[in-house]
C-alpha cells in the first residue's frame, strides 16, 4: 500500500494520540501505531489494551492495507522533518515500509497487523452529548483528587454518574473528595461508571481548545468519547465505588467564609513550619477570627497567622494536612470560599461561593487528629 | 583505621509481667507470684516475681512444678493487653533518647546511642535516666548494660538485676568474657553447654583456646560467632526493623493426646491459626516446621521447604500432619503440638503502612 499526507498533518494526529502508547507494554505489538488505509481515509490506532486512541486523516491514495509501525520510530521521523508531503510505501509481504521526503528515503520494518489487538465495538450502549468545555472543566476539577493507590482500585478513578437532571464526577483518594456537577450534561436513562484516570487524562489532554461536540457512549464494560476526527474507548473501572453520599456531613453548624487566595497563601507560608511527615496544620478558629499555625517539634519550628474572615459558629481547634488543603484550594477558581465544619474529627467541606453557571462544586477534606503536646 | 566505638545499652525490665501485675495489685506486693497458666491444668510460668524466684521457680518452668516448689504461690493469668501498652510507654521513654532502638520482646530492647540525641554527655547517663524516667514514670524498675556492642551489653545488663546498672568498657571486655561460664554466652542453650562441658570446656577462657576453625568444624556456622564474641566482637548493628524469620503458633492442651485423629484435630486449628498471622502481616513462607513436645517434655521439631511459598491453608495443614505421621511416637503421649512457617518471600502485596499519621480516612 501507499499514501502521501503533509507531514505536518499527520503529526499532529499521532501526538493527539501518542500518550496511549507506552515505553514499555505489556504484548511488544503495542509500541506500534495501527494504520488502516480505505482510499483516501487513514485510520491510526494507538492501544494500551485498557485504552484505545483512534484518529482519522485524509491522505491521498487509492489503496487499501493496514500496517503496524513503530510509534516511536515514526513520530521522531516526522519531528525531524520541515513540512511537506511525504509518502509512505508498504511491502505487504514483508512489513518493511519506507517513507519518502524531499530531504530522503528512510526504511524501518513494521509488522504484521493482524497482531494488533482487535478494538472493542460499540453495541447498544448509552449515548450521551455534551460540550468539549464541559467535559474538560469536569476532568479538570476531579482528576487531581483521585488515588494512585493501586490497592483501591474503585478510587483510581472518577465517578461519573449521569442522570436526568444532571452529572456528577466524583474522585477522592480517602482523605479528601470532590463531588462536581453539571446540569448541562444530561442521560435519558440513569447510568454510573467509573473512569481511569490514564484515559480520563489523555482525553484532557487531547480536547480542543475550541468548543466541539463529544459523543459518549457508555455500556457496561467500556466508555466510547468521540470529537472531531478522535475517538477514544477505554475500559471502565469494574469496582463499587465507596459510598460517597453518606460520607459529606450534612449538619455543619460553623461556617467560615474567606478570600481563596488569603487563605491559600497562608497555608503555603505556614506549611513550610509543619512537620515534614505529617504536614499538620492547625485552624483555629472563634467569632470572625481564624488563627493557622504549625509547629515541628524536632526542628523548633513554629509559625501562625491570624487573618481577617467571616466566622459563624462555636469554637473551633481543627487539624488538617496542609497537602490537601492547598491542593484542593489551589483547584478551585472562587474569589471567596466557604468552610462548613462540624467537630475536629468531622471532614470540612470547602464551597466555592461564586460558582459558574451550570456548575455545582464541593470539596472535602478529612481532618488530621490534632495530637496535645505537653 | 578501626571506626569509632559504638555506645550501645541494653535494657531488661526486672519480672515484667509479675511486676507489673504487682504494681496494679497491691496485695501481690511481697509475695510469691507467677503470671502464666493455670496451676491446676498444665500451664508454664511465663514470668515469675522475685519472690518467688527465691523458691527455685523460673520462667518456662511448668506451673504444677513452680507450685510444687512453692506452695504459697499467686498464680495470675497474663494481662498481654496491659503489658503491650506498658511497653509502648517504656519505648516512648527510650525514644526521648535515641531513634535507634531495636525491641526484643516486650520488655527487652538494644538502644544505639553513639548519636547523643539530647547532648547528655555519656552512655552511663542515658542508661541511668532511662532507669529513673521508667521507675518515676511507670513504677517499675529495668536493668541496664552498657557496652560497646550489643553482645557484651546483654550479658552487662544480666549482671546486677534487678534494678542494675552494668559498665563494661573497652579495656574490662576480654578478661570479662575469659571468667564468663559458657551457658551464659548468647546462643549457648542447655544442649550445646553440656556439648562444651562435656569437650572440657567451661568459661569463656577454655571457649578462647580453640581456633575458629575447629569451633566451626564442632559448633557449624554458630562456631565463628563463639569466635568472635569470646574475644569481645561483635559487630551486629541495633535494627530497628527486625526482620520476621519465622511465625507460627503453638498449643499446649488440656490433656495429653495419644491418638493421630485428636492431633489431626488439633493441627487443623493450630493451622488456622497460623494462616491468619500470616495473612495479618503478610507473609508467606517456604519452610513449614512442626513441633512435638512429648509428656515426658522431650520436643521435636520437623520440617519439610518447598520450591514456593505455601499460601494455601490446606497445604500448610496437610504437610505438618504427613510430617506428624512420620514421627517416630513410640507411644509417647503428645503434650504439646505447633505449625510455624519460614523462609519468607517478599510478599505480593506491599504493606499499608498509614502515609500521614493521624490523618483521619473518609470511608472506613
Amino acid at each position: 500500500m501507499k499514501f502521501v499526507v503533509s507531514s505536518s498533518v499527520l503529526l499532529k494526529q499521532l501526538s493527539a494520540i501518542n500518550g496511549v502508547v507506552s515505553t514499555n507494554p505489556i504484548v511488544p505489538i503495542l509500541e506500534n501505531f495501527l494504520l488502516t488505509l480505505d482510499g483516501n481515509s487513514l485510520t491510526v490506532t494507538a492501544s494500551d489494551l485498557q485504552t484505545v486512541m483512534i484518529t482519522e486523516i485524509e491522505v491521498e491514495s487509492s489503496e487499501k492495507g493496514a500496517i503496524a509501525i513503530p510509534a516511536k520510530l515514526l513520530l521522531d521521523t516526522l519531528r525531524g522533518l520541515p513540512e511537506q508531503p511525504i509518502t509512505l510505501q508498504v511491502n505487504g509481504e514483508t512489513f518493511g515500509t519506507e517513507i519518502i521526503s524531499d530531504n530522503g528515503r528512510y526504511k524501518l520494518s513494521g509488522e504484521n497487523p493482524i497482531d494488533f489487538p482487535k478494538t472493542p465495538a460499540v453495541n447498544r450502549g448509552q449515548s450521551v452529548e455534551f460540550s468539549s468545555s464541559a467535559l474538560g472543566s469536569a476532568i479538570a476539577n476531579t482528576l487531581f483528587a483521585t488515588s494512585t493507590d493501586d490497592l483501591r482500585p474503585a478510587m483510581t478513578g472518577v465517578f461519573v454518574q449521569m442522570g436526568t437532571e444532571n452529572a456528577t464526577f466524583v474522585a477522592t483518594d480517602g482523605h479528601r473528595l470532590v463531588r462536581y456537577r453539571r446540569t448541562d450534561i444530561k442521560s435519558d436513562v440513569d447510568t454510573s461508571m467509573i473512569i481511569q484516570r490514564k484515559a480520563l487524562n489523555l482525553l484532557k489532554s487531547c480536547l480542543p481548545s475550541e468548543d466541539l461536540l463529544v459523543k459518549a457512549e457508555f455500556t457496561s464494560s467500556n466508555a466510547f468519547f468521540s470529537f472531531g476526527n478522535i475517538r477514544m474507548i477505554c475500559r471502565l473501572i469494574d469496582e463499587r465505588f465507596p459510598d460517597y453520599e453518606n460520607a459529606i456531613p450534612t449538619n455543619n453548624q460553623n461556617t467560615l467564609t474567606i478570600s481563596r487566595m488569603e487563605i491559600l497563601s497562608s497555608l503555603r507560608r505556614i506549611s513550610i513550619y509543619s512537620n515534614r511527615t505529617t504536614h499538620q496544620v492547625r485552624l483555629k478558629m472563634s467569632l470572625n477570627d481564624l488563627v493557622i499555625s504549625a509547629e515541628d517539634l524536632d526542628y523548633s519550628n513554629e509559625a501562625n497567622e491570624r487573618l481577617m474572615c467571616e466566622y459563624n459558629g462555636e469554637d473551633l481547634e481543627i487539624g488538617f494536612n496542609a497537602k490537601f488543603l492547598i491542593e484542593v484550594l489551589g483547584n478551585l477558581s472562587s474569589k471567596t470560599i466557604t468552610f462548613e465544619l462540624s467537630a475536629p474529627n468531622r471532614a470540612g467541606l470547602i464551597i466555592p461561593v461564586d460558582q459558574e453557571e451550570n456548575e455545582d462544586i464541593l470539596m472535602l477534606v478529612m481532618p488530621v487528629m490534632l495530637n496535645t503536646y505537653v | 583505621m578501626s571506626a569509632p566505638l559504638r555506645k550501645i545499652i541494653h535494657i531488661d525490665m526486672d519480672a515484667f509481667y509479675a511486676s507489673v501485675e504487682q504494681r496494679d495489685f497491691p496485695e501481690y506486693r511481697g509475695k510469691p507470684l507467677a503470671v502464666g497458666g493455670s496451676p491446676t491444668g498444665r500451664g508454664v510460668v511465663a514470668t515469675a516475681s522475685y519472690e518467688a524466684r527465691k523458691f527455685g521457680v523460673r520462667s518456662a518452668m511448668s506451673s504444677r512444678k513452680a507450685i510444687q516448689l512453692c506452695p504459697d504461690i499467686i498464680f495470675v493469668y497474663p494481662r498481654f493487653e496491659v503489658y503491650k501498652a506498658v511497653s509502648n510507654k517504656i519505648r516512648e521513654i527510650f525514644s526521648r533518647y535515641t531513634d535507634l532502638i531495636e525491641p526484643l520482646s516486650l520488655d527487652e530492647a538494644y538502644l544505639d546511642v553513639t548519636e547523643d540525641k539530647l547532648n547528655i554527655g555519656s552512655a552511663m547517663e542515658i542508661a541511668g535516666q532511662i532507669k529513673n524516667a521508667i521507675r518515676s514514670e511507670l513504677n517499675l524498675t529495668a536493668s541496664a548494660g552498657v557496652s560497646i556492642n550489643k553482645f557484651v551489653a546483654k550479658i552487662a545488663s544480666d549482671i546486677n538485676k534487678p534494678d542494675g546498672l552494668t559498665f563494661i568498657g573497652p579495656s574490662k571486655i576480654e578478661s570479662f568474657m575469659s571468667s564468663l561460664p559458657v551457658e551464659k554466652f548468647h546462643g549457648v542453650g542447655k544442649v550445646t553447654a553440656d556439648k562444651m562441658k562435656g569437650m572440657g570446656i567451661f568459661t569463656g577462657a577454655d571457649l578462647k583456646k580453640l581456633s575458629e576453625e575447629e569451633l566451626v568444624k564442632r559448633f557449624g556456622k554458630t562456631g565463628y560467632f563463639y569466635y568472635q564474641i569470646v574475644r569481645g566482637l561483635d559487630d551486629r548493628l541495633v535494627q530497628t526493623h527486625r526482620e520476621t524469620k519465622s511465625l507460627g503458633a503453638e498449643d499446649t492442651f488440656t490433656y495429653d493426646l495419644t491418638t493421630p485423629e485428636e492431633m489431626h484435630k488439633e493441627l487443623d486449628r493450630i493451622g488456622e491459626i497460623v494462616f491468619n498471622r500470616l495473612q495479618k502481616k503478610q507473609l508467606q513462607g517456604r519452610t513449614v516446621t512442626l513441633k512435638v513436645k512429648f509428656s515426658d517434655f522431650t520436643q521435636i521439631t520437623r520440617n519439610q521447604s518447598f520450591n514456593s511459598a505455601v499460601t494455601d491453608i490446606d497445604a500448610i495443614i496437610d504437610t505438618a500432619k504427613s510430617l506428624l505421621d512420620k514421627v517416630e511416637m513410640n507411644e509417647k503421649p503428645v503434650r504439646l503440638l505447633g505449625i510455624s512457617l519460614s523462609n519468607f518471600h517478599e510478599p505480593e502485596i506491599p504493606s499499608r503502612k498509614p502515609k500521614y499519621p493521624g490523618q483521619l480516612e473518609l470511608f472506613t
